[in-house]
């Protein structure tokens, strides 16, 4: 038995070894190096001199090293705007998917595959592709100026490439698909005989939808708004062609300090700011879910 | 639900499927306008796009076009095609091994490693991307192909992962103790009796992993070499310095190749669940 017992737990180490190879030497040191690199001295010509020095962080949040250099309120209000712009992107697809998930969940049998299917398939789409479509969509020459200008809504092309609405409107295009998902997952659970029930014992449709429905799609949609969240904060691709040099967000000063400004601790510590909102994020998620999902096992 | 609500929804339904198609449509409408000057405005059918990006001859000029040898473009292609097929394989097998792992055993550190397994997922790519260019910086690793397949497979494995655990958990384990109690060694009953049965969650991953590393632009910008250019960093760059009408005709050829890979994944899950 002892032979059976060790032959399983070697067959357990072997299967491991890979992944606990791969995760710990390119996931977790460099992450590591990362966070340690924040808290060191920028060198003149890129690089860095192995010293403490909270200042990266500082420069950010308003206690930059007295000397060198002026509190600079750029970068918090870059944050902020990053927030705020994925905040909204998230309200934004979460008001354009939940309908849907309904419309997909009427359908049956083979034209549900079908509808879903449709639905599933612009996801595996190339971004930069989808990105691109905008860009053609939204330009000066574009093709919203081109309808509104030929349907006389306007006379002179609107401006709406390099703005946040623009930057916003193509996060929202490229994130649909991660808020529709989970949408979909947890309408899908939705027991029809509970809505039923709701509207028998004579609740108002809207009644319906606050007592009974929206509770019990919450995880899906609380799911979907922190894996929206999340791509939406840190992206730098859409700004970058999106929003131009006016609507910078925090990635692309992570990627200047990288490619062009080389001053990687600086970067470094913008990126632990951004993996530090994240994983509080997710942190509040599992706890509130954790609980959520015992208060509704006692609830049933 | 009553009828005037059901058709509301339905035209809900309709106009999202078109808020999901026309930006794409419409790349395809102009990627045939022979209309050189202005794309926007229809002036007949053309292939010469097309056929500009393989270098065949057009009667469009110099100025007009970005590629002006597809070497390049024919470049990023190849380093794209050997990446997503390095990536995906090793990450296939990475992925199903750890799913194994953690389906057939009980160990301490188990919920450490499922933990573990999802963070390369929700990581923000920006932030994968620096740690991984300053981590190969550091230990003085040449930035190439190489770099890029395996930063590619730091996440994705744990794709594959959680497809094959998926089909992990929907399985019948009798299956597998009526194998070994009939005398099979643990290699013949993963061989036999398990491999069969989670084969169309690894062919799954695998193909979501490919679809997903040959699309990879933001980890993979910082990862890779000046000679290392893949197909999402060349588009990138050639939108980077402006809009140009043959770029329509390499995304319609880039849609069309991803479509047909996802449509094939999705119509074998569905075949054989």
């Amino acid at each position: 038995m002892t032979t059976l017992a060790g032959s399983r737990r070697l067959r357990l180490a072997a299967l491991l070894t890979p992944v606990t190879l791969l995760l710990g030497s390119c996931f977790l040191v460099p992450l590591g190096i990362m966070a340690l690199y924040s808290f060191l001295t920028p060198g003149l010509y890129g690089g860095v001199e192995w010293n403490f020095y909270p200042y990266n962080y500082g420069r950010v949040l308003g206690a930059p090293l007295g000397d060198v250099e002026d509190f600079d309120p750029v970068y918090i209000e870059i944050l902020l705007r990053s927030l705020r712009l994925a905040g909204t992107v998230v309200v934004l697809t979460l008001a354009v998917c939940y309908p849907a998930a309904f419309w997909v969940s009427r359908f049956h049998g083979e034209r549900k595959s079908f509808v879903l299917f449709l639905v599933t398939l612009p996801f595996f789409a190339s971004l930069i592709i989808r990105v691109y479509a905008w860009m053609l969509i939204l330009r000066p020459t574009g093709f919203l100026n081109l309808v509104l200008e030929s349907a006389g809504v306007i006379d002179a092309p609107l401006q709406i490439i390099f703005t946040e609405v623009s930057v916003v409107a193509g996060l929202v295009y490229i994130l649909l698909p991660f808020m529709f998902l989970p949408i979909y997952a947890s309408v899908e659970k939705l027991d029809p005989a509970l809505v039923q029930a709701s509207e028998d014992l004579g609740a108002t449709p809207w009644q319906t939808f606050r007592r009974v429905v929206l509770p019990l799609t919450l995880p899906g949609v609380i799911g979907g708004s922190l894996i929206v969240f999340i791509p939406a904060f840190g992206n730098f691709v859409v700004p970058a062609l999106l929003g131009g040099a006016k609507v910078m967000l925090v990635g692309n000063i992570i990627e200047q300090q990288f490619l062009a400004a080389r001053n990687w601790p600086f970067g470094a510590a913008l990126a632990m700011l951004i993996l530090g909102t994240v994983l509080v994020l997710m942190l509040i998620y599992v706890l509130r879910i954790g609980r959520g999902g015992v208060a509704a096992g006692a609830k049933a | 639900m009553s009828r005037r609500s059901g058709r509301v929804l339905d035209a809900y339904g309709a106009a999202f499927l078109l808020l999901l198609y026309a930006p794409i449509a419409l790349i395809l409408v102009y990627s045939f306008n022979s209309n050189v000057v202005n794309m926007m405005a229809w002036e007949g059918f053309t292939l010469d796009w097309y056929r500009s990006i393989f270098g065949l001859t057009t009667r469009l000029s110099e100025s007009q076009i970005y590629v002006h040898s597809t070497e390049a473009l024919l470049a990023a292609v190849r380093h794209s095609a050997i990446v997503a097929l390095c990536a995906s394989m090793l990450s296939t097998a990475i992925g199903t091994a750890t799913a194994l792992g953690l389906a057939r055993h009980d160990f301490r550190l188990k919920r450490v490693y499922q933990g573990l397994l999802v963070l390369p997922m929700v990581m923000p790519d920006i932030v994968l991307g620096i740690a991984l260019l300053i981590f190969f910086v550091g230990a003085g690793f040449k930035l190439g192909l190489t770099t890029i397949v395996v930063g590619h497979c730091v996440f994705l494995s744990s794709y594959v992962f959680v497809i094959v655990s998926a089909r992990l958990a929907g399985m019948n384990t009798e299956l597998e103790e009526a194998s070994a109690d009939l005398g099979a060694g643990p290699w013949t009953t993963f061989r036999r009796v398990t491999l069969p049965q989670i084969m169309p969650g690894v062919v799954g991953g695998a193909l979501l992993a490919f679809i997903i590393s040959l699309d990879d632009l933001v980890i993979t910008y910082f990862i890779a070499g000046v000679d290392s250019t893949t197909l999402p960093l060349f588009i990138y760059g050639m939108l980077r310095r402006g809009i140009k009408p043959e770029i329509n005709a390499i995304a319609i050829l880039l849609l069309v190749f991803s479509f047909v890979v996802a449509a094939t994944g999705l119509w074998l899950r569905s075949r054989r669940q």
